[in-house]
Parts: C-alpha cells; sequence; structure tokens
C-alpha cells in the first residue's frame, strides 16, 4: 500500500487508521477539506518535511513542557475560583431573556462579577 | 485499528481497500468493498464498515442515507475511534464545526494519540477561533512529533495569537536554533521575518532591531529589511536615522509617496519651508522624469511658487492627456489654490484656441491639447457642482472630437451628479457602444443603469461579458461580483420589491461566508510553506471579514427592509413590487399587469430552460469527478418568501450582529440596532446601542432621534422594575446629564445650526414634542441659505420624504413650495421635476395613518430615494 504513495500531491488522505507514521513523516495533511490544498501543491514546489535532529529537540521540549505545565495550572485555580461564586438563577434567567445572549455567556459573566448583576448589565450595554 | 470487533484477515484486507478507496475518491469501488464485508452475515452489522460505508455515500452526494449508516455504525461500536472520527467529519462536511469537535474529542478518547484526529481537530479548532483549545491540541502534536517543523511553528503561533510574545518568541527561538539555512533560503527567510514581526507587535524595537543586524544575510526581502528599520529607529527615538534610510529608499524608487511622507516625518518638517521644498529639487534633479517630487509639493507650497510650479504640471499634463485630475484633485481642499487652477487653464483654453498655444511666449502646440483642456475644465466644474459650465466645456469637446469615449463617460457621470439617472445613463450607453469590447466602460454602463433601476436592462449589458449559456445574473452571483448585486438590491429596494432585494442581501452575505470557509486550506498550506506573516495577516483579515464595507452596506439595506416589512407586512393579496398600484388608473393597472404576466410567462420559460442546462451540466460534472460535492447544499432563496418571514426582527439582528463588532465606530450601525430592539421593547438593548451610540457619534442626526426617543420611552414607561432600574437611572445619567428632551433637542439645534441633515431631526423632534410649534419647524427643515452645509440632492430628498411621511404634521402646500425651490437649486434633478410627479407628498406608506404621538425613528426612507455618490 505504501509504495504508491509518492506522489503526494494527489493524495487526499481522510481516514488513517493504515500507514499513519508514514503519512505523517511526509507532513501530509489532508482531510476531504483539503482538495483546494491539494491543488496549490501541484502547481508549486513540494518538498518533504524535514526530520529535526533528536538531540536538539530535548533541551527546547524541557522549556515548552514546564511552561505548559505551570499554565494549566493556574487555567485550574481561576476556573475553580470562578465556579465557588454563588450566582442566582433568576440573575441569569434576566439576563438570557433581556440580553439575548446564551446562558453559558451569562453564567459566565455574572461570576466574573461577583454575582452582581446591576455591574454585569452595565457591562453587556456598553 | 478496529479494537473491539476485529475482522478476520480477509476482511480486514476488504476494509483497508475501503479506505484506500475513499482516499483516492474511488467512492464506487469502496461501496463494493463495503457490502463485500456487508453481505457476510457474520459482519452485516460491523459498525466501522457501516460508518465509511456512509462516509463514502456522503461523497456521492447522498447525504441522508451518509446519515443513517454513521449513526448506525457508531451505535454498533461506541469505542470505536474510527466511528467517531467519521461522524465528526461528516458533520464537518456540513460545517457543523461544533459538533465536529464534540466527534473528534470522543474519537481522542479511544485512540488519545492518534495523529490524524488530533491534526484535524487542531484545524476546526483555528477556524472556530478556539485558540486557547488550539494551543493545547498543539502542544500534543508537538509532544508526539517534536521532530517535524510544523509542530513548532504551530505551538509557537498558538502562543502569538494569544497575545503571549514572551512564550511565542522563546519557541520560536528554540526551533530557530535547530535550523541550518541553505543559500538562498527563502521559507528561513520567512521565519526569521516572522520571528521580527513578533518582536515587534510585542514592542521589542530595540530586540527587532538587532534581530536584524544578526541575520540580515539570511534575510532575502532587503527592501522590507529597510522600511521596517526607518520605522524602529523612528519608535525607538533616532528619526535622523529613520530620515537617512527613508531618503536612500526615496533614490531607490522616486515614485513611492509613502517614503516622502516618512521621511517629512522623520525630519519633523511641515507647512511650507525653503527646507522642505529642497528634498524635492534635489530629487527631481537626479530623476528629472520622475512625478511623485513635482506632484507633492504642490500640496504644501503656496502664492507664487505655487503659481509657477502649477503652471508648469498642468501644461505637462495636459500635453499628455486624460488622467490629469485625479492626480491633483487632493489640492482642491484649498480654494484660493482652486482659484489659481481655474484662471490658469481658463487662460490657457483662450491662447489655445487664439494661436495654438498656452502663452503667448510658448511654441505652438498639438490640437488635441485643447481637447484635453476642455476635459479638464469639465471635471473641474463637475467638481464643484458647477454642472452649467461642466456640461458647457464637454459638449465643447465633443464637438471638438467627436467620438472619444471618455468625453462621454464623464459627460455621464456630470448628468449622474446633477441628479439625472436617465440622461446619464443615455450618455454611458453612448459611450459603451463606442468599444463594445470594453469590460470596463460596460460594467460602467450597467452600474449607471441600476441607478436607474433598469435592472433587466443591467443584467443584458453584463451578458455580454458572462458565460454563455447561463443567465448573466447567475454567472455574476456565482462569481461573487458583488458591485453589481449590491446596486441591483438597491435598485430593488427603491422599487419597493422587497423580497428580490432581500434575495441580492442574502446572496452576497453568502460570499462573505464562504471567504471565511475558504481560509480551511490555508491552515495546512501556510504552516507548510512557513508563509506565516501572510498567514496571520489572513486570521485576521478573516477575524474582521464582515467588517468590509461591501457587507456593511447591503447589511444595513437589510436591517432597513426588515424593519420595513415588520412595520408593514406584505398581505396575502400583496405581490412582491406591487405596492404602488392605488396611485394608477384602472387601464394603466391593466396594462401593466398585461405586461408583467408576460414578462413573468417569459421568466419562467428562461428559468426552466436554464434549469435544464443545469442538471445537464451537474449530471457531467458528477461523471466527472465522481459525485464530488463540497459543502452543505444551500437552501435555495425565494424573493416571495424571504419578503414574508415570520420574524423580520431576528433577520434584521442575523444582518447587524457583525457590525455592532466589527464596525462599531459606525452610528448607522447602532442606529439601526436601536430601531430593531425599540420595537421588541427590550430596554437594554436600546440602552446598548443608545450607549454605543454615543461613544460612535453623538450628534449624528439619526442618532439624535434614537436618543430623544429612548428618553421619551423610558418616561413613558413608568416605574421600572429591578435590576433594570437601576442600570437605566444610572446609565442614563451619565449620558443625559438631566436634561430634559426639550433642552437636548434645542442644544442640538443651536450646536448644528448650519448642517441642513442636522436641521431637519431637530425639527423633527421640535415638532414631534410640542405640535404647536409646527410652523417654527417646518421653516427649519426647508430653509435652503447659502450659509448652510450639505445641501445636497440626497439630503433635499430626504427632507422632501419627511415632510410627506408628515414627520412634521401636515403641510401639502409647504411640502410642493420646498419642492420647486430645490427645483430651481437643481434643475436637472428628476427628483425635484414638478412634471415627473415625484410623489413623493402623496406617497403610499402609512404616512397620514401614522399614530403621530409616536416617535417614528426615521422610518424606512422608502422608495424613491437618490443614491448619489460621488464615484
Amino acid at each position: 500500500m505504501a509504495t504508491k504513495e509518492t506522489q503526494p500531491a494527489n493524495i487526499d488522505e481522510g481516514e488513517t487508521e493504515e500507514n499513519d507514521v508514514e503519512a505523517d513523516a511526509k507532513g501530509k495533511k489532508a482531510a476531504r477539506h483539503d482538495a483546494g490544498a491539494a491543488d496549490l501543491e501541484k502547481v508549486t514546489d513540494y518538498e518533504e518535511e524535514k526530520e529535526i535532529a533528536a538531540k536538539d529537540i530535548q533541551d527546547a521540549m524541557r522549556v515548552v513542557s514546564d511552561r505548559q505545565n505551570r499554565e494549566a495550572k493556574a487555567k485550574h485555580e481561576k476556573e475553580k475560583e470562578l465556579s465557588k461564586v454563588k450566582i442566582n438563577k433568576d440573575d441569569v434567567d434576566f439576563i438570557v431573556q433581556e440580553m439575548e445572549i446564551s446562558r453559558i455567556r451569562a453564567e459566565r459573566i455574572l461570576r466574573e462579577y461577583k454575582g452582581n448583576v446591576v455591574e454585569a448589565l452595565v457591562f453587556l450595554t456598553n | 485499528m478496529p479494537s473491539k470487533n476485529p475482522l478476520p484477515p480477509k476482511e480486514n484486507a476488504f476494509f483497508k481497500r475501503i479506505l484506500k478507496c475513499y482516499e483516492q475518491k474511488q467512492y464506487k469501488n469502496g461501496l463494493k468493498f463495503a457490502k463485500q464485508i456487508l453481505a457476510n452475515p457474520k459482519f452485516s452489522e460491523h459498525g466501522e464498515t457501516m460508518a465509511m460505508k456512509g462516509l463514502t455515500l456522503n461523497c456521492l452526494g447522498k447525504k441522508e442515507e451518509a446519515y443513517d449508516f454513521v449513526r448506525r455504525g457508531l451505535r454498533n461500536d461506541l469505542t470505536s475511534h474510527v466511528c467517531w472520527h467519521v461522524y465528526g467529519l461528516l458533520q464537518r462536511s456540513d460545517r457543523k464545526y461544533d459538533e465536529a469537535i464534540k466527534c473528534y474529542r470522543n474519537a481522542l478518547k479511544w485512540d488519545k494519540d492518534n495523529l490524524q484526529i488530533l491534526r484535524d481537530l487542531s484545524l476546526l479548532q483555528i477556524q472556530m477561533r478556539d485558540i486557547e483549545g488550539y494551543r493545547e491540541t498543539r502542544y500534543q502534536l508537538l509532544a508526539l512529533r517534536p521532530g517535524q517543523r510544523a509542530s513548532w511553528i504551530g505551538y509557537a503561533m498558538a502562543y502569538h495569537l494569544l497575545k503571549d510574545y514572551d512564550m511565542c518568541l522563546k519557541i520560536l527561538e528554540e526551533f530557530r536554533k535547530t535550523q541550518t539555512p541553505k543559500s538562498f533560503d527563502y521559507e528561513h527567510s520567512e521565519l526569521l521575518l516572522y520571528q521580527n514581526m513578533v518582536m515587534q507587535e510585542a514592542g521589542m524595537y530595540q530586540e527587532a532591531m538587532e534581530h536584524f543586524r544578526t541575520y540580515d544575510k539570511q534575510i532575502v526581502d532587503k527592501l522590507y529589511i529597510q522600511e521596517t528599520l526607518a520605522s524602529l529607529y523612528l519608535q525607538l527615538g533616532q528619526p535622523e536615522k529613520a530620515a537617512e534610510i527613508n531618503k536612500a529608499l526615496i533614490s531607490r524608487n522616486p515614485e513611492n509617496w509613502s517614503y516622502y511622507q516618512k521621511y517629512e516625518k522623520a525630519m519633523g518638517l511641515e507647512g511650507e519651508s525653503e527646507e522642505r521644498l529642497k528634498l524635492y529639487t534635489e530629487i527631481l534633479e537626479k530623476h528629472p522624469r520622475a512625478s511623485m517630487p513635482k506632484c507633492l509639493p504642490l500640496t504644501f507650497v503656496t502664492g507664487d511658487v505655487f503659481h509657477k510650479s502649477i503652471d508648469e504640471f498642468l501644461k505637462k499634463a495636459l500635453r499628455k492627456g486624460q488622467y490629469l485630475f485625479v492626480s491633483i484633485k487632493s489640492i482642491y481642499k484649498d480654494p484660493s489654490k482652486v482659484k489659481i487652477i481655474e484662471d490658469l487653464v481658463l487662460s490657457y483654453v483662450k491662447n489655445l484656441k487664439e494661436e495654438g498655444k498656452f502663452d503667448s511666449n510658448g511654441e505652438v502646440e498639438s490640437v488635441t491639447v485643447l481637447l484635453w483642456t476642455y476635459y479638464f475644465l469639465a471635471q473641474h466644474f463637475d467638481h464643484l457642482n458647477n454642472i452649467e459650465k461642466a456640461l458647457e466645456y464637454i459638449n465643447l469637446g465633443i464637438e471638438h472630437t467627436p467620438l472619444l469615449i471618455e468625453l462621454y463617460v464623464l459627460k455621464a457621470k456630470i448628468y449622474k451628479h446633477a441628479g439625472d439617472t436617465g440622461k446619464a445613463v443615455e450618455m454611458m450607453d453612448e459611450a459603451q457602444s463606442l468599444d463594445t469590447a470594453d469590460r470596463c466602460i460596460n460594467s460602467k454602463c450597467a452600474k449607471y443603469m441600476l441607478r436607474a433601476n433598469q435592472i433587466q436592462e443591467a443584467a443584458d449589458m453584463c451578458s455580454k461579458f458572462t458565460r454563455e449559456g447561463i443567465s448573466a445574473v447567475e454567472n455574476l452571483n456565482e462569481m461573487q461580483c458583488m458591485w453589481f448585486q449590491t446596486e441591483c438590491a438597491f435598485a430593488y429596494k427603491r422599487l419597493g420589491k422587497w423580497g428580490e432585494a432581500l434575495k441580492k442581501c442574502h446572496e452576497i452575505d453568502r460570499h462573505f461566508t464562504e471567504i471565511i470557509e475558504d481560509q480551511f486550506d490555508f491552515h495546512t498550506y501556510c504552516m507548510r510553506k512557513m508563509t506565516l506573516r501572510s498567514y496571520v495577516g489572513l486570521l485576521r483579515l478573516e477575524d474582521s471579514l464582515r467588517g468590509h464595507a461591501f457587507f456593511s452596506r447591503i447589511a444595513l439595506l437589510a436591517a432597513e427592509i426588515y424593519l420595513h416589512l415588520h412595520d408593514h407586512p406584505l398581505t396575502e393579496g400583496d405581490n412582491d413590487g406591487d405596492l404602488n398600484s392605488e396611485n394608477l388608473t384602472p387601464s394603466e393597472l391593466k396594462k401593466i399587469k398585461r405586461k408583467q404576466r408576460k414578462a413573468q410567462k417569459k421568466a419562467e420559460l428562461e428559468r426552466e430552460k436554464q434549469k435544464a442546462e443545469q442538471e445537464k451540466r451537474d449530471q457531467n460534472k458528477n461523471k466527472t469527478t465522481d459525485g464530488e460535492l463540497d459543502g452543505p447544499k444551500e437552501e435555495e432563496l425565494v424573493p416571495d418568501k424571504l419578503a414574508r418571514v415570520e420574524d423580520p426582527l431576528e433577520q434584521a439582528i442575523y444582518f447587524l450582529k457583525p457590525l455592532q463588532n466589527l464596525s462599531a465606530n459606525c452610528v448607522d450601525v447602532h442606529v439601526k440596532a436601536y430601531e430593531i430592539y425599540s420595537r421588541k421593547g427590550k430596554l437594554l438593548l436600546m440602552l446598548q446601542s443608545i450607549k454605543r451610540g454615543v461613544a460612535a457619534d453623538r450628534f449624528d442626526p439619526h442618532f439624535h432621534i434614537c436618543l430623544i426617543h429612548f428618553l421619551q420611552y423610558v418616561k413613558g414607561k413608568g416605574e421600572l422594575v429591578e435590576p433594570t432600574k437601576t442600570v437605566i437611572e444610572q446609565e442614563m445619567k451619565k449620558i443625559y446629564e438631566g436634561k430634559t428632551a426639550l433642552q437636548l433637542n434645542t442644544d442640538f439645534l443651536s450646536r448644528n445650526m448650519n448642517s441642513l441633515p442636522h436641521r431637519l431631526a431637530g425639527a423633527r423632534m421640535m415638532y414631534n414634542l410640542d405640535n404647536s410649534r409646527q410652523k417654527e419647524a417646518i421653516s427649519i427643515a426647508t430653509t435652503l441659505e447659502s450659509d448652510i452645509k450639505g445641501v445636497t440632492i440626497k439630503n433635499c430628498v430626504d427632507v422632501l420624504e419627511s415632510l410627506g411621511r408628515g414627520d412634521v404634521g401636515q403641510c401639502e402646500q409647504e411640502a410642493s413650495d420646498y419642492q420647486s425651490q430645490c427645483y430651481r437649486r437643481f434643475p436637472l434633478a428628476t427628483a425635484f421635476c414638478p412634471h415627473m410627479q415625484t410623489q413623493a407628498s402623496e406617497k403610499e406608506e402609512s404616512s397620514s395613518g401614522n399614530p403621530s404621538n409616536e416617535i417614528l425613528v426615521n422610518g424606512s426612507s422608502a422608495k424613491h430615494e437618490v443614491e448619489l455618490d460621488v464615484c
């Protein structure tokens, strides 16, 4: 199956179960919607993805993953704090009804304003 | 991999063939293999095979069957990532992106490291601008495939879009270190420039400068480096260096005016000074043929210097021909310069006619010079709204050379500005007939026809250049030709064909959706090609796409029409566009009806013919591409249905919503929003529009009416309930500062006494607040003294319509007086011509039956509006 895949421009792969690794190594991406991109590729020179040497990566990866962990934690804290805010269901209903916005957004804004409906409305009418 | 229900080797081989066929778009073959598995009773309910069968069917256009199979397949194998992924792809193809994201997430639950699914997910996330989610997914991709370039770039870009420049730069730098550039490596150069762009956006000018110094050998776009360095020096407070670079850039390309501007800015040169002029004379010595150094100083020199240079400039340009006026249009802001130009060119005409020379001591010029001088003068007087003189000179030109296209184009334009669209079309048609192979003139002619409400004629005109075998209107829609559709929409609106007008608006709205969809291809392409600066530019463009004037014009129009339809819904018998039949005599009516029936029949025949052709084409297409369809099939837009929607206000909001964010500084948007919400009675949303309008332009005449209406509306509401009460009181105090409606209106009028549209708004409110002041209000609205600004045909038509609607009470006599007053002022404008029966005073609409104690928020200014913008 792999042998025929040397003309990457024409291949439009949407399903991936087989020969995933191989396809990836070439950096071909493309689900159905990529028909246009595939066309573009026909007219431009296609270059295979270059691998980066393994030893170069390690240092770089360390920097990145540290940061990622810290951020996930900070985000979690903020969400936790927001979820602690008590909000009144009637207030949410009122905002949804009067401002014509989604429930999720109404709740979120009410929480950000610590449940104060007047402040939330002032913000929403800005 | 098929997890729970593994297929035996033979069937598994078939399954792989299905996948392969799908990849290679051999859908029919794929179905055959699926059949071979499903025909075996042991596997007739095999989930993954059914899902793939469904996906394949989808590609053949069998949407319902596709959904059926995919859903059944999923139900049979809920723990298969294949089934979930397929379901996601199916939803994706229907543009249900939120649903598709959910499916991908489910798929990842069962196979969390599946690269293809992660990639598909990241694409949807960036398309939907879920940047946080995008960053998470890119992180996973990076962790799984740190060896790939795209992994790094994608992750860094996520931080850039989240405005976390620090982290973005760190990642980019780590990545850069792993790269070894070749010689003339374009992609590496783009990477470096992207890095630099992020630095600049982060305000790290010093770093950006050093970055350039370090890598300038590896960057191939040398011009960009110089231009950016100049602006960096300016940012860093070293203007002399910025000036030096700009000077070098000027010598490199003396025709780029922005270099001159930047040089002047860096040197702090303004006003009229020797030093400022020095640069231009210097450049001119080096590049005697350059035009910018001759043209630009004209804007700042005055008196004799101006006289001398414009004299030279005009002579030279008139010898060359037609493009003179546009290049000096910017000078026309200064009346003293206009006078100099006028005197000079008039003296040329005199001398050219007498002795063929510009002035007594010049040489004899060629005969065409006189022609271009006439042409210039016609443009000159047209610009100054001196229609009579403009026509005089253009006619002299036509007499001189009767077959020159440009002359007829200009004559058409003069008539357009004079308010006679019919005559303008005639002239443009004449121009067009002189060269039927010129598409530019052809399009102009079509546009003029649309301005004169000749829609069919315009379509016929365009059909000379559109594809054969398909109607011009359809072809222009396919080609996303928005100017045509916009003009059509306005023409239909003027004719009161609401449904047809809305159809055009919706078509344009769909073009914009299409443009946003088209982004998809670039998410993968740009990343791989390293064109990151352009990619970020594209993302930002798409984010504000509906802020484009092409959209805002028709969105406001659509909102206006929907508001009109809300106030005056079509009744059963109403034919869209048949609204003003009451004004006609029975015989006229019969004639029109007969004509309409005939036209209808013809149109139907035409449609059928086209439909048959379309089908034939579709079949051909299906054959060649094995039934590939992209995007979900859209609902057909039927004008009559559009004009009878149940929720016109919601439709209006749909069009306005994007503008509320993207064109927040356009006060018209908030006026329209206010009109919608006031009809819905949503107090807080009305307040929102008022607050936003105040921020955009508090003294806009239309908005002034909203301001007063809101004040009266709240007063009329009596005691409000909490929390509305607190919010309204608190916010209104800031806006109104405790003033009454009357005070507000008086302030407004005294502040804007010299502007016609403001006087109209103020007068309307004056009458509205106190009916006994009708006389005063009418006189304010109808005065046309010479020091009043904004006396244009359009504004006067607005006043006339407003009088006809009864905005300032019954005033038939005053309206007809006003009409003749305008007629004297604009003798060529058909809108005021007494014989043409403008109907403005006897218009249908609810005018007379309008409940007069309610403020009509500038009632949809209906159909006889004259569209006039300077083109």
